[in-house]
């Protein structure tokens, strides 16, 4: 059976994520070119130590400045910054690479040849998928090529053995392993991502549950018109205190309208707003839009919440049912009970089909907070744990 | 193998401590694969017969301690085992041998380093195997001098800047990645924190609706307990042979609903063995706001909330949610009149029936984790004002 672990993730959180990453990507183009910058200096003093002629000393430093242009061209145009800044990144990570394999094959030592993984360190503050795949493949071919096509590289004064197979192998190795690791960084990377974006989600849904399950108990709404006459009388009183037309009035009509008319008819009756200012006037509204309430719940339950440093990166932060040194039995118990419950009909979440709740738990997130051998006597046998929910709970809610 | 993969290409979904374990395994089989190799470059090296025997079967009995550990599941001490394998197999090479695949060693012994993410172990070992590798080649430099270098200086200073500048890289791009991921996770566990307050909400409501239609609990309920019951000595049946030997655990389960739970945990005259079963059990009670019921809410928001996304979804802050100074002011009425109205908070007898006074909402306007919510011009304009806001809204 196939696993599509990302069947059941939010579908907002990709746009999120990326805005999170242009973030970060912003502040590792200026760390990547400030690392290049000081790179350019080394070698700039390298080149007048050993006396390189004018050509050299120029073709090179002109490598650097290009690279540094195209840096600040992309990074300069805001328009789609993210898309940008990544397509100056690829740039930039073949570019350095570029620079590294000039060097190396102007000076054919195996000192220089190094500089190729020096080349990988400063293309790793990235920690991007394709920078990484550019890096790895960079690193490799031109590796194997300069071992290869320049074996005299390598050879060592007062040492006539040959070592270019070992070289090979440990370059091999070592490409091997740096690719190993950054692909697990950059997943590490992307679950801190996934995790932030998941949980911002996540609490507008807790949200709508709570509203959900408030509103079952109540049997109550909030009352927008009780909300709207307040406004306006308050309106009214706060422009005479401080002296000025009520500016609030003209809101709060359209704010009522906004539920009864069409957007069309809005604007028609409210020309003095554009529709920019009306989407943003939206957020006010109280009876289709819910973003003053989740504001007000969110405002109503933050208070006291500390968070030592303790719990940062805390394993116990992550709720299973599999936290490590808990015994078997408890495992199961906990897995089952949770199954169970999946299988009933409850105020917020309706019974599920069995086929539906396999789907879930195979594909998504909730696989990995299962043991895994429990997971699989569970895939393996679900018909059975059907079964005996079937037989046992007819009837039960 | 298949295993490994799987876990590779699942890894952002792993904990930790699982993490930390596949890294120890990879790293433990690109080991294997160093020692090997140890054995057709002893050719190379000017140790003696005895040493090129002693020192492979060395690591391979280091390699060997690293396995234990990663079995027993100490995941830690299994990595700085696997470090300091490295580290010795790179002193071997560089120290047997005059040749330039050792110096390569270095770079991938702090790869291995770095593969860790712990930044106190990559400036520690990190840090002696750079300062290692720089002796190394101020005393040693002449060994791997290219023969088209332009002399001995330049050659060692380019090694020793090379590798320098490869730690300091990465001691860089560590520190990106720690403040960047700290600040991640820190605003992660606060806001699971706050996940859990509207969950105390929900269950707390949900209790008082089954109290209100008199319904029986469900985890007092027969068949239900039976259900479990079976399951359980189901999925048992694939580990144990008395498979029902778990029956007894899903009766004290279902017992602890009925106790203090808190009572058992820190009653002394209980045995040590209940205790520790009170504990484990109490993330996964059904009578409580536990981890078993955030999983469910969590996994019922699945099924919810599927509105578009917007680039302001996420915001809640009224200076950043509106540009307008009337909407600011607007806004700022309407977010005072939910607190000073609706009911959020739980009374003396622990029922959500309370409403925050003027006082109380004043109190959290003035507060410094209010100014995720609003900014300093609002509060000094609704300090300006109070009176009307208490009077009118």
């Amino acid at each position: 059976m196939k696993q599509e672990t990302h069947k059941y993730q939010f579908p907002q959180l990709e746009i999120y994520k990326e805005s999170l990453e242009l973030t970060h990507l912003k502040r590792k183009t200026i760390i990547f070119n400030s690392l290049v910058f000081v790179l350019a200096g080394i070698v700039l003093y390298f080149l007048i130590q050993l006396g390189s002629n004018g050509e050299t000393v120029i073709t090179t430093m002109l490598m650097f400045i290009i690279l540094f242009l195209v840096n600040i061209a992309f990074y300069s145009y805001e328009q789609d910054h993210y898309n940008n800044l990544k397509i100056a990144m690829y740039i930039s990570t073949l570019g350095v690479y570029i620079i590294a394999i000039s060097l190396i094959l102007r000076f054919q030592t195996p000192s220089m040849f190094t500089s190729l993984f020096l080349t990988y360190a400063i293309t790793s503050i990235y920690q991007d998928y394709k920078a990484m795949i550019l890096s790895n493949s960079a690193l490799f071919i031109s590796g194997t090529l300069l071992i290869l096509r320049f074996p005299s590289i390598f050879e060592i004064v007062g040492n006539a053995e040959s070592q270019t197979f070992f070289i090979l192998v440990f370059l091999i190795v070592f490409v091997i392993l740096l690719s190993l690791s950054s692909y697990i960084l950059i997943k590490r990377k992307t679950f801190f991502y996934n995790q932030l974006a998941q949980i911002k989600e996540s609490e507008i849904r807790n949200m709508e549950l709570l509203l959900e399950i408030e509103k079952i108990k109540t049997n109550k709404t909030l009352d927008s018109k009780e909300y709207y006459n307040s406004l306006k009388i308050f309106s009214k009183e706060l422009s005479k205190k401080i002296g000025i037309e009520n500016v609030f009035e003209r809101k709060i009509e359209l704010l009522k309208d906004l539920k009864k008319l069409e957007m069309s008819d809005i604007l028609a009756k409210y020309t003095e707003y554009t529709l920019k200012e009306i989407d943003e006037i939206k957020y006010m509204e109280l009876e289709i839009q819910k973003k003053m309430t989740m504001i007000g719940i969110k405002a109503s339950k933050s208070q006291g919440i500390e968070v030592s440093r303790k719990e940062i990166f805390s394993e116990s932060q992550f709720k299973s049912f599999k936290h490590f040194g808990d015994t078997q039995y408890v495992k199961i118990i906990s897995f089952v009970v949770f199954y169970t419950l999946l299988k009933l009909d409850k105020p917020y979440l309706f019974e599920l089909e069995e086929e539906k709740v396999k789907d879930v738990l195979l594909n998504s997130e909730y696989f990995y907070r299962i043991d895994r051998n429990i997971i699989n006597i569970y895939l393996d046998n679900n018909d059975v744990f059907d079964t005996i929910v079937n037989d046992h709970m007819k009837g039960v809610r | 193998m298949k295993t490994i993969i799987n876990r590779i290409l699942n890894s952002e979904f792993l904990t930790f401590n699982e993490v930390l374990r596949l890294k120890v395994a990879i790293v433990t089989i690109f080991l294997f694969i160093f020692v090997l190799l140890s054995i057709p470059l002893s050719n190379f090296n000017s140790f003696n017969l005895d040493i090129n025997i002693i020192v492979p079967v060395i690591f391979a009995l280091l390699l060997i301690f690293t396995l234990l550990f990663m079995i027993f599941n100490l995941n830690r001490l299994a990595m700085h085992f696997s470090i300091y394998t490295i580290i010795g197999l790179t002193i071997f090479y560089v120290v047997g041998s005059d040749h330039f695949y050792g110096y390569i060693l270095f770079f991938v012994t702090l790869t291995v380093i770095i593969f860790y993410q712990d930044i106190i172990t990559y400036l520690l070992y990190g840090g002696a195997i750079t300062v290692y590798g720089v002796i190394y080649i101020i005393q040693n430099g002449d060994s791997i001098v290219g023969i088209n270098s332009t002399g001995l200086e330049m050659s060692s200073l380019t090694y020793q800047i090379i590798l320098i500048g490869f730690y300091i890289t990465f001691l860089i791009q560590f520190i990106i990645s720690d403040s960047i991921y700290e600040k991640m996770n820190n605003e992660w566990v606060r806001m699971n924190k706050v996940l859990e307050k509207y969950q105390d909400f929900s269950l707390e409501y949900l209790k008082e609706i089954s109290e209100s239609n008199e319904q029986e609990l469900l985890y007092k309920n027969f068949k239900f307990q039976q259900t479990i019951s079976e399951l359980s000595i189901f999925i048992n049946e694939f580990f144990e042979d008395k498979g029902e030997n778990i029956a007894e655990y899903v009766e004290f389960y279902f017992f602890l609903h009925d106790q203090d739970i808190n009572d058992i945990i820190n009653d002394k005259e209980v045995s040590a063995f209940t205790r520790k079963n009170a504990i484990e059990f109490q993330k996964y009670l059904m009578n409580e706001r536990s981890e078993l019921i955030s999983i469910l809410f969590n996994f019922s928001t699945l099924f919810k909330g599927d509105s578009e996304y917007n680039e302001k979804r996420y915001e809640y802050n009224l200076d950043k949610l509106f540009s307008n100074k009337i909407d600011k002011l607007l806004s700022l009425a309407i977010f005072y009149k939910y607190l000073k109205t609706e009911i959020t908070q739980y009374d003396k007898w622990g029922k959500i029936e309370r409403v925050l006074t003027h006082e109380e909402v004043t109190e959290l306007f003035v507060s410094k984790e209010f100014r995720e919510f609003i900014s300093f011009e609002q509060v000094n304009f609704y300090l300006d004002n109070q009176e009307i806001f208490e009077k009118y809204l």
